[in-house]
């Protein structure tokens, strides 16, 4: 057996040393290596070919065309760009969607690392608090958004009741066009606290504590700990956080579907409803493409300019 | 801990600590208790002005009668079985990707992963409207001749359900991560053995990797259990309906029916809260070392 093992480590390193050809069987391995690679990612990469590669390649062509399913695609060149600049619905879903990102992202992201900090202290029923804050995470958004649909009702709901009780004048949240944003961005941020506090919660938990002794030995204070140890060592973390929250914010749909139908007036559609609206209620295709695509390039550039800003995510991996 | 920290204000700090991560914790829990105890409301509860917590009466008659007005236990099977099939094809097509990926190089494999990763970035609504098409086009199938014309294609059958959710791009990205973990001695010490490298995969690897497993199971059964928009675009027919689009519709046929609106949504809710709650170890690892990786 040891003599195999020498032999080998000697074929490695003879392969290693030069282009002349390996022996034989050394050759055998690699291309059954080889093989059994290809073979075992074939069926990812066809999926991925029709599943992926096919639709983006179709979104981008179908985005030059007029297309309404029942008559074939005709070629308008870039007639739908310039209608989506003159669509004051898209300006809006657009802005719709910038703030609700603006809300969810940033602002839940400081509240669940204040929980996350909370929670990473010696406490007794830390799994129990985690957990509920977590549940929202995992329920699906249509079943969350529906709760939320009676708890925002302007009679009966539980919101309402809870400022009557405080002696305050519930707003008609959902038909009221001020009010209507705030309510979807108020579930938006308790569904997705779960998965950033989670997140920060396990980063904390495996940052060095010979740094943090060291710190207070030096008599640094917690308040001058945590910003200048804690929150640099949570760069990469935050980074992953922003990146994919931006992302699912970019993309809600199933809450506003529920919750408001992009109304009233417009007050809470958001980019994806748009592109639903365009594809699938007006039989538009090639617009929804062109709509897709600018969804496609607003995420695009802004995962670069924060890898830009924060030096990327060099560290997460 | 240093007898310091026993001092009241630590005492007062502590108070504090708890006290508010109770109140975040009700805050996120108080919607679901509202969806249970709404479900077993009579109508006189419900529109009660201003909203009794508690049911005056018990109504557990609503769970009945919700199944009674839309056929919940079908959309509840449908749905399940399109997540076990996800997650099985998933796991399985995933893994083998993957663990190619990250243990055996050939031509092309570090350009196929960086493919993957691209395909991470791209947003399911620059898909979804092409797949649509895809699956309404499909040669052969549902009256479609060869040029995909004439017909319905894949709409409303369970291939559109099932196969083009069968594998994520991150799932293969996540095998990927935990098998290059892997010490290379065993990989090694198995070809000497004269494993094939499928046997590898299947005998010696994959067994070390049961989190990842679990983790991406667990995962993707939830994804799918709670997907909606797709199942919405691609079937029309009752008897293929999933919970979640089940449940979205009737809220627009029944507006005013909360009871049995919100027991549905219980019947939607509690298996995945059940799920995570016995899983939640892996769901929490797994969504974890999403992050950090």
């Amino acid at each position: 057996m040891s003599g195999t093992m020498v032999s080998t480590r000697d074929r490695v390193r003879a392969a290693a040393s030069g282009p002349s050809a390996p022996p034989p069987r050394r050759r055998g391995l690699l291309r059954a290596r080889r093989r059994a690679g290809l073979l075992m990612v074939a069926p990812a990469v066809l999926h991925a070919l029709i599943w992926i590669g096919i639709p983006l390649v179709a979104a981008i062509v179908l985005s030059f065309t007029s297309y309404d399913v029942l008559t074939p695609p005709r070629f308008i060149g870039l007639e739908n760009f310039r209608d989506l600049l003159s669509d004051s619905v898209f300006r809006r879903a657009v802005l719709n969607t910038s703030i609700y990102t603006f809300f969810t992202v940033p602002v839940a992201m400081g509240i669940s690392l204040l929980i996350a900090l909370m929670l990473n202290t010696q406490l007794a029923g830390r799994a129990i608090f985690r957990t509920a804050i977590f549940i929202p995470q995992v329920t699906a958004t249509i079943a969350v958004a529906l709760v939320w649909l009676w708890i925002y009702d302007p009679r009966s709901g539980l919101a309402n009741a809870v400022l009557s009780f405080l002696g305050l004048d519930g707003p008609a949240w959902l038909s009221s066009t001020d009010w209507a944003m705030p309510a979807v961005i108020v579930v938006g941020i308790w569904q997705g606290i779960g998965l950033k506090m989670l997140i920060y919660l396990a980063a904390l938990q495996s940052l060095p504590t010979e740094l943090y002794e060291a710190a207070s030995v030096d008599g640094a204070s917690k308040f001058r700990q945590f910003f200048s140890l804690t929150l640099p060592l949570l760069r990469p973390a935050t980074f992953f956080v922003f990146v994919t929250s931006v992302i699912g914010a970019f993309q809600s749909f199933d809450q506003v579907y529920i919750l408001t139908d992009g109304g009233p007036a417009n007050s809470t559609t958001m980019m994806t409803y748009e592109i639903y609206k365009s594809a699938f209620r007006e039989f538009r295709m090639g617009y929804a493409c062109a709509q897709s695509l600018v969804l496609f390039a607003l995420l695009l550039f802004l995962t670069l300019l924060n890898r830009r800003i924060t030096g990327g995510d060099r560290a997460t991996r | 801990m240093p007898p310091v920290e026993t001092s009241a204000r630590f005492r007062t700090g502590r108070i504090a600590l708890y006290l508010t991560l109770t109140a975040i914790s009700l805050v996120m829990i108080v919607p679901f208790v509202w969806m249970l105890l709404t479900s077993v409301k009579t109508p006189g509860d419900i529109a009660a002005v201003p909203p009794r917590l508690f049911p005056t009466e018990w109504a557990f008659g609503n769970y009945a009668d919700a199944l009674r007005a839309a056929p919940f236990a079908t959309y509840a099977r449908n749905s399940f079985v399109i997540a076990a099939s996800h997650t099985v094809l998933n796991v399985v097509i995933a893994s083998m990707a993957g663990y190619a990926l990250a243990r055996l190089r050939f031509r092309g494999s570090s350009l196929i992963f960086l493919a993957f990763v691209g395909a991470l970035m791209i947003p399911t609504y620059t898909k979804i409207l092409p797949e649509f098409l895809i699956v309404r086009f499909m040669p052969l199938f549902g009256g479609n001749d060869i040029t995909g014309q004439g017909g319905t294609g894949w709409l409303d059958t369970w291939w559109a359900l099932i196969i083009p959710g069968a594998v994520s791009p991150f799932s293969v990205f996540l095998f990927r991560q935990f098998y290059l973990d892997l010490p290379v001695e065993l990989e090694e010490a198995a070809r000497l053995d004269g494993l094939s490298e499928l046997g590898i995969y299947a005998r010696i690897m994959t067994p070390l990797v049961k989190p990842a497993f679990i983790t991406v199971a667990l995962l993707t059964f939830e994804g799918s259990w709670n997907n909606f928009l797709w199942p919405l675009l691609v079937t029309k027919s009752d008897s293929l309906r999933v919970i979640q689009v089940g449940l979205s519709v009737f809220r627009t046929e029944n507006d005013t029916q909360w009871a049995f609106l919100m027991a549905g949504t219980t019947l939607a809710t509690v298996p995945m809260v059940v799920l995570f709650l016995i899983g939640q170890r892996y769901f929490v690892q797994g969504f974890a070392t999403a992050g950090i990786k």
